[in-house]
């Protein structure tokens, strides 16, 4: 009798850890997404396309974002021959995203829309799912272990699309600061579990926030990559609700 | 040299078994490095222009050998729930397969539409299932863009266009084996049909050895039997049969060695190999079927067979080891073969020939050595009545010397005229014969699909510029005048489609805008929106390299020559200059191949003749032994090529080829006669009998040797053309210069033997 007890307490010992870190998991996805984020942020950014011949693509936009990202106003600064294309989106819960383009050739505002998430945004690597923010509920939590990156002491952890969401991805392994509660590197399983998409972020800290300043996805079944680098970063600026609107989009920022 | 082999084989027969049996195992174990190459691909040169040409192109736009499956019920509407969900399932199948780079079919395209002032880019079937509403929207999508209906939808609409692209270097013959895996899981209850180059050229390699290692071994049999009905004796044929095996052991792992050795794909065993075993196997045959026959016909006067077969080595060491010389030397001309494969097959044939020979000179003499033969047995004691028959055809051929020559004559005057009617065309649907299910497939997809074949042509422009685009669609439509193309795909079609939804879907704006920054914009736009991989196989990442896809029907390499052509001389106005524009695709390079493939024959067949007849020169002494030696050859391949002008068989890299090869096989007869008529010569002198006696000891092993490597005829019944020219080729290759040389040759040396008397130092009766 007492050696069954034994085990069943032994048992338990070997459980709680994995019962624990169960808990962990989510509650550091938790912790990730309870941190303070900046109302609006101005910013310049250069994204260098280099596809997997090794041929580059740079262009310069302005971007001004609110609402955690899920308004987006930018404007191409740069290469010559887009000199003048804005963009619009507007994030909803309920219905399709909306995206308005305008095209000053034409003279006329488009506006687009992508049921496809998968899609890629401005023809990089990073597709419109990759800008969003995970909705913390959809996704189940696990911490694999713990790893230094770059010298950063991080959490390993594994986030999985609950059944019924449906996902570009069948998974993600996310190395978290320990320090800082934020992503440095990101990796992408695609459905058939093989990796698709390595992502790298490095940050500074500006008025308690931690700010991206370089963001550097890799799509490593393609060869591709994408790298985005952010200046001139603003933020809480009070940027006003009707900046996110068509008209502002032939407005070059100033 | 001579009595060192008859010493072998005489006296340490035991030995020398074992030792040539060791040898072969030493060599033949080289079969663990042996490496099948099935990837058509590989065996193409690199270094021809268009090759390079096409090299680049994939490397900027992936690849352009395509595969194509159509599948459906015929006179039944696929546009359907059922339909469409399989088509999903089928798509998302093969694009899970490793070699895919992209499926293009319905269930995989986008579509650009412009709703209530949104331009949206979306999927063209956005679910697995869809309903009997989305279907008929997809419907008029389709009848409003008639470009994308045709790649994507039989001329009836009855069956499903799915287009997959490889990745660049996968192994076709592995790609196709998956494709099929997968198709033949989903597709149990539809009519399947597959085209596209990546198709044939994965396709074939596997088909045609597959179907001649069949054929080959039901030629081997007949070939036994026709030995056994002449031979008589059961261990005689044994003795050849054990020849031709340990040959073939050895020349498979001479490959595998040279395969471990040098790390060269020169040695890989591909569908250009398919004919060495078949080659080989003929070659030590009439090694052995001559040491044999020779044994037997000294068996009968000597009754001892050490005796006889030290007999029958004192004359047949030299010929056999001049037609292996010979040979190998046709055979190494191979080495400035086009085509790497041939270098190797060039390499190897000759190592097993060369084994063959010392086989036939040691080995099979030591097996007759240690038989006991009944001296008073059938196949000893008395010619068989082919013999006897072969011999009175003999005789008769003495007696008409006038009649042969001028049959000879006339034979070759009727090579050279039917010689200038050759036609020169390769189709590759007609490899196949009428009634196979590769050639009803390939028709089913040039009659009612877009075809399986296609052409690039690559434009080195700005394209972003109006005016460059323009000129691409106007060369697009011009290439849409020819019947064969079904349809052309550039980028020109993306950019009018974008203006026309970027108009409220105006199809008066389905053109090229007129300014670059409108263009500029266009692809802004779509880089939002759409997949920006939809443009890589249309355009480079500069936007400097544009691709406009034709389309084709199959068509024959003369028709591609004109097609090219005239597609050059357009191209060549004044508006189309600047464009600097490459015609490319594997079509191209086939035409090439095909071109230097036949080029590369013929001076491997000249090369060949030239060099035999030096090496007959050389070691018979005088120039016009070696001028004779040809004859039968010659005249065999002019009257060849004649026959095929005649009667309409096209000249293709094909037939080219295995004339080249086979001469190797055909050269042996002419060597054989020239020794013994020498031996005769100098034993006998210019008594009456010469040419008789030449006859009766060579006339039946020329004509059993012929005759048992005719039952590779077999390959006429091949569902290949090729394969079937092969066999073709073999049967008129041995008949030829069978008949040649106890003919014409025979005529020859007859009407000249008081000036060979005097080259060979003989004295002659004035």
């Amino acid at each position: 009798m007492k050696t069954t007890t034994q085990h069943i307490v032994t048992a338990i010992l070997l459980m709680l850890p994995m019962m624990l870190f169960a808990e962990t998991g989510y509650e550091l996805a938790k912790a990730m997404e309870d941190k303070t984020a900046p109302s609006d942020m101005k910013s310049n950014m250069t994204m260098t396309l280099t596809n997997k011949q090794g041929k580059t693509r740079e262009s310069t936009i302005r971007s001004i974002t609110a609402d955690d990202n899920r308004k987006q106003i930018i404007w191409f600064l740069a290469p010559a021959d887009d000199k003048g294309v804005a963009f619009l989106k507007i994030e909803h819960e309920q219905k399709d995203d909306e995206m308005r383009l305008w095209l000053p050739a034409f003279k006329k505002v488009r506006r687009i829309s992508s049921k496809k998430k998968a899609d890629s945004f401005m023809g990089s690597d990073l597709s419109y799912e990759d800008m969003t923010s995970r909705e913390l509920e959809e996704y189940t939590y696990e911490i694999l272990g713990e790893k230094v990156v770059d010298g950063i002491d991080c959490h390993i952890l594994e986030s999985t699309p609950k059944a019924g969401v449906t996902r570009t991805y069948k998974r993600f392994v996310t190395y978290v600061s320990k320090a800082d509660l934020v992503s440095i590197l990101d990796e992408a399983y695609d459905t058939r579990d093989k990796l698709l998409k390595r992502r790298v972020m490095k940050y500074r800290k500006d008025k308690g926030y931690d700010l991206p300043t370089e963001i550097f996805v890799e799509n490593v079944q393609k060869g591709s990559n994408t790298r985005l680098v952010f200046s001139s970063q603003e933020v809480d600026t009070g940027v006003k609700e009707d900046l996110f609107q068509e008209k502002n989009l032939k407005r070059m920022p100033k | 040299m001579k009595q060192w082999f008859i010493s072998q084989s005489v006296d340490h027969p035991k030995r020398s078994i074992l030792v040539t049996i060791i040898i072969t195992l030493l060599m033949g174990s080289g079969l663990m490095h042996f490496v099948v190459e099935d990837d058509f691909l590989k065996m193409l040169p690199q270094d021809i222009e268009s090759m390079v040409a096409l090299n680049e192109l994939k490397d900027e736009f992936g690849s352009t050998d395509l595969m194509f499956l159509g599948f459906g019920k015929s006179g039944v509407d696929v546009l359907n729930t059922e339909n469409l969900a399989m088509l999903w399932d089928l798509s998302h199948a093969l694009e899970d397969v490793d070699q895919v780079d992209e499926v293009m079919c319905i269930s995989t395209s986008d579509k650009m539409e412009s709703i209530d002032g949104f331009l949206e880019v979306s999927a063209l079937q956005e679910y697995r299932d869809l309903d009997e509403e989305e279907i008929a929207t997809l419907r008029s999508y389709l009848a409003d863009n008639s470009k994308i209906r045709t790649r994507n939808l039989g001329e009836n609409g009855d069956y499903f266009n799915v287009i997959i692209r490889p990745i660049v270097g996968v192994k076709g013959d592995v790609l196709v084996s998956d494709m099929e895996k997968v198709v033949a899981k989903h597709l149990t209850d539809y009519d399947v049909h597959w085209g596209g180059q990546a198709y044939l050229t994965g396709t074939l390699p596997v088909l045609i050895r597959n179907d001649v290692v069949g054929l080959m071994r039901i030629g081997l049999i007949g070939m036994l039997l026709i030995l056994l009905f002449s031979l008589r004796n059961v261990p005689a044929v044994g003795s050849i049969l054990a020849t031709i095996i340990l040959s073939m052991a050895f020349m498979m792992g001479f490959n595998g060695w040279m395969i471990y050795l040098t790390k060269s794909d020169k040695f890989m065993f591909g569908v250009l190999n398919t004919s060495m075993p078949i080659i080989l196997l003929t070659i030590a045959n009439s090694y052995g079927v001559h040491v044999i026959t020779k044994f037997f016909r000294k068996m009968r006067t000597n009754k001892d067979p050490r005796a006889a077969v030290e007999a029958s080595l004192n004359s047949l060491v030299l010929p056999i080891f001049l037609t292996a010389l010979t040979t190998v030397a046709a055979f190494l001309c191979m080495v400035f073969a086009p085509l790497e494969p041939l270098i190797g097959y060039g390499f190897s044939i000759s190592a097993g020939i060369l084994w063959a020979w010392i086989l036939s000179t040691v080995f099979l003499p030591s097996i007759l050595v240690l038989k006991k033969w009944n001296p008073d047995s059938a196949a000893v004691s008395h010619p068989s009545h082919f013999e006897r028959f072969v011999i009175a055809f003999g005789e008769q051929v003495i007696k008409r010397p006038k009649t042969v020559l001028i049959g000879g004559a006339v034979v070759v005057i009727i090579g050279i005229a039917g010689f200038l009617k050759l036609n020169i065309e390769v189709n590759m649907k007609a490899f196949f014969k009428p009634g196979n299910p590769i050639r009803e497939s390939l028709e089913f997809m040039d009659n009612e699909m877009t075809g399986t074949m296609d052409l690039q042509l690559l434009i080195n422009a700005d394209l972003r510029s109006p005016e460059v685009l323009n000129q691409m669609t106007r060369i697009q439509d011009f290439m849409e005048e020819y019947e064969a193309v079904t349809l052309s795909i550039s980028i020109a079609d993306v950019i009018k489609q974008m203006h026309r939804m970027v108009n409220d879907d105006d199809p008066a704006f389905e053109t090229i805008p007129d300014t670059r920054e409108k263009v500029n914009n266009l692809f802004t736009m779509y880089s939002m929106s759409g997949d920006p991989d939809n443009f890589s196989s249309l355009v480079d990442y500069d936007y400097e390299k544009g691709l406009a896809t034709s389309m084709m029907r199959s068509i024959s390499t003369s028709e591609i020559v004109v097609l090219v052509e005239e597609i050059e001389a357009f191209l060549q106005q004044d508006d189309y200059k600047d464009l600097n524009i490459t015609i490319t695709g594997l079509l191209i390079v086939f035409r090439d191949l095909v071109a230097l493939i036949i080029r590369s024959s013929f001076i491997s067949i000249f090369a060949s003749i030239i060099i035999i007849a030096l090496i007959a020169a050389y070691f018979f002494k005088h120039w016009l032994w070696g001028v004779l030696a040809v004859v039968p050859l010659s005249s065999a391949v002019i009257l060849n090529f004649g026959l095929m002008g005649i009667f309409g068989v096209d000249l293709n890299h094909v037939t080219a080829l295995l004339s080249a090869i086979i001469i190797g096989v055909g050269v042996d007869f002419a060597i054989h006669y020239i020794s013994q008529f020498r031996n005769h010569l100098h034993t006998h002198g210019l008594d009456g009998k010469l040419s008789r006696e030449t006859m009766r000891d060579v006339g039946f092993p020329v004509i059993l040797d012929a005759a048992s490597n005719m039952a590779f005829g077999a390959l006429l019944f091949s569902m290949f053309i090729p394969m079937i020219h092969m066999g073709g080729l073999m049967v008129f290759a041995m008949v030829s210069t069978s008949t040649a040389t106890l003919t014409l040759l025979a005529i020859l040396l007859e009407m000249n033997k008081k000036r060979l008397a005097r080259i060979e130092g003989i004295a002659v009766p004035e």
